[in-house]
């Protein structure tokens, strides 16, 4: 049995450092702005991104990478050693057709796929990128295929995501915006606390008015949730570090942080939720 | 005079007197007010209370007082306005009770009723507080009954019920220091002394032509506020085949009409029959009419139930579905005759439907008393489906609170009061209704916002109930408004016409300048922190002032998130919420 590779999507929003230590393989969304297309993670900065977003006439949109893009990485992986498995790990798939395409392919390669697990993150952003890199180290280490997706599994299990954007209009324009739904449309200033269902879908725990207040409760459920367990905290912001600070100052405060890292929400995952997002992702250590 | 039983024509002239004096001093009553902001409403409370009384006595004129009085107390309950008025209803409804089957009363049989007025009032307060109308009533009533043992003359008990209450209300400022801080007797007891007090006039003949005063207290002279109810959303969302039990029903059963044998009535098993075939069912039991609404496929069925319990009037039947239609219609959903098709084609003819199948309700519904467009239009925006707004200084009634409850088709209502003055109202509603009403008790627009933004849409009722109330409970109110009069309250020396800022019920701050004073005032509410103010403009805010206002509040707030909201409320420029 050879190495085992690591496969991902770019909405792992996984640091490029990151990515290039661990050797993971990545394959891009798209972003389209009308006619103008941009990888993922490498055509444009997220800061070059947010910026467009705010001042750009048309609004963004979406495509995942199709089949064949997925034949095409996974036949070099296998050029290079057959034997070896691969695992590919990929965007929740209520939110993207991101894993079905990948799907598709390793049916596409049919004998020489059976190596391939495809896995739904049933996640997204670093809630999806921390199983990945997870899945990166044991792999490094020599663990087995069994005992990484063991391992992954109960990660996702013991993660909490929390996270707040500006608007709703994003996630509602996108088509993601689940059962936040319902707090469209009011005039207040009410922040919903947004939160990833099981299956990845997006959903609203609470709200509260205004930011200060979202942190508060954020920080609440987390302590409620973890009490003085030592976790790890994953905090993702994009152009508004004020808000994704002063979350992470609060967060630390509170609970027994032991570990710290940091990330910037890419440019497909921001199409959706917009600018000024600030998430934390915790996980038991 | 000597008179020593008043029988329903009596009682009739009195309390038309009775109601003609308030309604003259309704501005005094006013005026009465503890605050000196400028929607002091007693007076107005409580002479649409009893106007709505009088209107529903001189529907049925009896000679029988028993009924003359269950008359007035059935238009006192239904038109019951503010805690003044709620309470007056309460009064009469006692008083009726216990004159029920009376065709005359004696002295001692008056006393006798006053005091059941008494008892049933305390009893309809959740907190019965002394130094108000309570204690005027009460005290009246004590005096009445040691004095109707030794005396039979009415004039003579009426003079000392007359007495007695004012004396009492003389005295409520030495019950509730807030009066004399103030210097002021209660103004709900003042209304109540002048109702007595017209009923006086009459029993020692000082009155007035009875008749040319009828007809001068028309109930058109009366201003009554156009109640605008918006469709409710969970309205919008039925469809108009959904409308089950369309025909909207509402008549009298008149019982006792002589000659006619009826059945004896029984209320329950009468509910009961009519809940078989159809919903939104209300009746009001009296001893010789029976009022009944519901809505039900099949009138004729409805009809042949009730006349066996005696004639029936006053008969009004619409049609739901054209209702919904046309209200489609005019929200601009779908055409008028595209509805109709569309029903014909699915051949849904009423009859073929199984009976059992109720239609569906939205889960939850809720309604919220505010003033003021923005702020009608922020309720609405946060998923409350009906907005009551009254006039300037008119408080919703219970009557429309009932009529705001059967238009909501929901499981679970709702409602936020929004006034302190308004809560009763909403409460007695929630017993003239079959529906599940709950009253969340919020005193300012802030505290209902507050409550209406904890609502979980999958939460159980009882969960919602309290976390609604303690969100309300963790908010901070205030309100600027103008003073109306000089005075001094809680040590603050307050001048006519300059801004006074209330945090909550206590007046903190008072000064010629608008800014100024609300600067005094969220100074105040921010004594104990807070994460987010909202700021509601309303009617005399300026632009100038509101941005002064607000650099102001991130100079020496910079923490502070500020949520600026028209709210088009009158009488307050500025509202505030600190949470």
């Amino acid at each position: 049995m050879g190495k085992i590779r690591i496969v991902t999507d770019s909405t792992a929003d996984i640091p490029a450092e990151l990515r290039e230590k661990h050797g993971i393989t990545m394959i891009s969304l798209k972003v389209l702005f009308g006619e103008e297309v941009y990888s993922d993670a490498v055509d444009l900065t997220p800061e070059e991104f947010y910026a467009r977003l705010k001042t750009s006439p048309v609004m963004p949109t979406t495509s995942q990478p199709s089949p064949a893009d997925f034949v095409e990485v996974y036949e070099s992986l296998l050029q290079e050693d057959p034997e070896g498995p691969i695992l590919s790990f990929h965007l929740a798939s209520v939110l993207s057709g991101t894993y079905q395409a990948a799907t598709i392919a390793k049916s596409m390669l049919e004998e020489a796929g059976e190596h391939i697990h495809v896995i739904d993150s049933c996640s997204a952003s670093y809630g999806h990128g921390m199983q990945v890199v997870l899945a990166a180290e044991m792999a490094e280490a020599g663990a087995s295929v069994e005992d990484i997706l063991a391992a992954v599994a109960k990660r996702k299990e013991s993660c909490q995501i929390y996270f707040l954007v500006d608007t709703l209009d994003y996630l509602q324009k996108g088509g993601r915006i689940g059962k936040a739904a319902a707090m469209i449309g009011s005039l207040l200033n009410i922040k919903p606390i947004l939160s990833l269902e099981p299956s990845g879908a997006v959903t609203s725990v609470d709200k509260a008015r205004g930011s200060k207040k979202a942190m508060a409760k954020i920080v609440e459920l987390l302590k409620n949730h973890f009490g003085n367990q030592a976790v790890g905290l994953i905090v993702a912001g994009t152009d508004d570090e004020v808000i994704r600070d002063e979350l992470e100052a609060r967060v630390k405060a509170e609970l027994n942080v032991k570990e710290v890292s940091y990330t910037t929400v890419g440019t497909v995952i921001g199409t959706h939720t917009g600018p000024g997002t600030s998430a934390v992702f915790l996980y038991k250590v | 005079m000597g008179k020593r039983a008043i029988n329903g024509s009596d009682f009739a002239a009195m309390a038309l007197l009775g109601a003609d004096l308030l309604k003259r001093n309704a501005e005094k009553v006013n005026a009465l007010n503890v605050f000196p902001v400028p929607d002091g409403d007693t007076g107005t409370n409580m002479n649409l209370t009893m106007t709505s009384g009088i209107t529903e006595l001189k529907k049925k004129p009896s000679a029988d007082i028993g009924k003359a009085a269950e008359a007035l107390s059935k238009g006192l309950l239904m038109g019951a306005r503010g805690n003044s008025g709620v309470i007056l209803s309460q009064l009469f409804r006692g008083f009726a009770k216990s004159l029920a089957n009376h065709e005359q009363a004696t002295a001692i049989e008056i006393a006798a009723a006053l005091q059941h007025g008494v008892d049933l009032a305390y009893k309809a307060v959740v907190k019965p507080v002394e130094g108000t109308i309570l204690t005027v009533a009460k005290e009246a009533a004590r005096y009445a009954v040691q004095y109707a043992r030794r005396n039979t003359e009415v004039p003579e008990l009426m003079e000392e019920v007359y007495f007695r209450a004012n004396e009492a209300l003389q005295k409520t400022p030495e019950q509730l220091p807030v009066l004399k801080q103030v210097g002021v007797v209660d103004s709900g007891g003042q209304g109540l002394v002048y109702i007595y007090e017209g009923f006086v006039q009459y029993l020692s003949g000082a009155a007035l032509d009875v008749d040319a005063l009828a007809s001068e207290a028309a109930p058109a002279d009366v201003y009554v506020p156009q109640q605008h109810v918006e469709p409710s959303s969970a309205q919008a969302k039925l469809e108009t085949l959904d409308i089950e039990f369309f025909y909207d029903m509402e008549f009298f059963i008149k019982r006792n009409v002589s000659g006619t044998p009826v059945a004896s009535f029984d209320e329950s098993a009468y509910k009961k029959a009519l809940s078989k075939d159809g919903d939104s069912i209300l009746v009001i039991t009296d001893d010789d009419i029976i009022k009944v609404h519901v809505h039900s496929r099949k009138p004729g069925d409805v009809f042949n139930l009730s006349m066996q319990y005696g004639e029936l009037t006053d008969i009004h039947i619409l049609n739901m579905r054209e209702q919904h239609r046309e209200l489609l219609a005019e929200e601009g959903v779908v055409s008028e005759v595209n509805l109709a098709a569309a029903e014909l084609l699915a051949g849904q003819a009423i009859d073929n439907r199984p009976a059992e199948h109720g239609f569906e309700r939205a889960p939850y519904g809720m309604i919220a008393v505010a003033l003021g467009d923005g702020v009608a239009e922020l309720f609405r925006s946060s998923d409350v489906d009906i907005v009551l707004t009254g006039g300037q200084t008119m408080n919703p009634s219970t009557e429309d609170f009932v009529n705001a409850i059967e238009s909501l088709s929901a499981e679970h209502i709702f409602i936020f009061p929004n006034n302190s003055n308004i809560i009763l109202a909403a409460e007695q509603a929630i017993e003239l209704t079959e529906r599940a009403v709950t009253v969340i008790p919020t005193k300012t627009i802030p505290q209902g916002i507050a409550a209406v933004l904890a609502f979980k849409e999958d939460e159980t009722p009882e969960r919602n109930k309290e976390w609604m109330i303690s969100a309300a409970s963790m908010v901070v109110s205030g309100q600027v408004t103008k003073a109306v009069r000089d005075t001094t309250i809680d040590g603050v020396e307050i001048s006519e016409g300059h801004y006074i800022g209330l945090k909550e019920k206590a007046i903190v701050t008072s000064e010629p300048d608008l800014l100024a004073a609300c600067q005094a005032l969220l100074t105040s509410m921010l004594e104990d922190e807070g994460d987010i103010v909202t700021i509601l403009t309303g009617e005399g805010a300026t632009e100038e002032t509101t941005s002064a206002l607000c650099s102001w509040i991130s100079e020496h707030y910079a923490e502070l998130e500020i949520d600026l909201q028209y709210g088009g409320q009158p009488l307050y420029p500025y509202v505030f919420a600190v949470e």
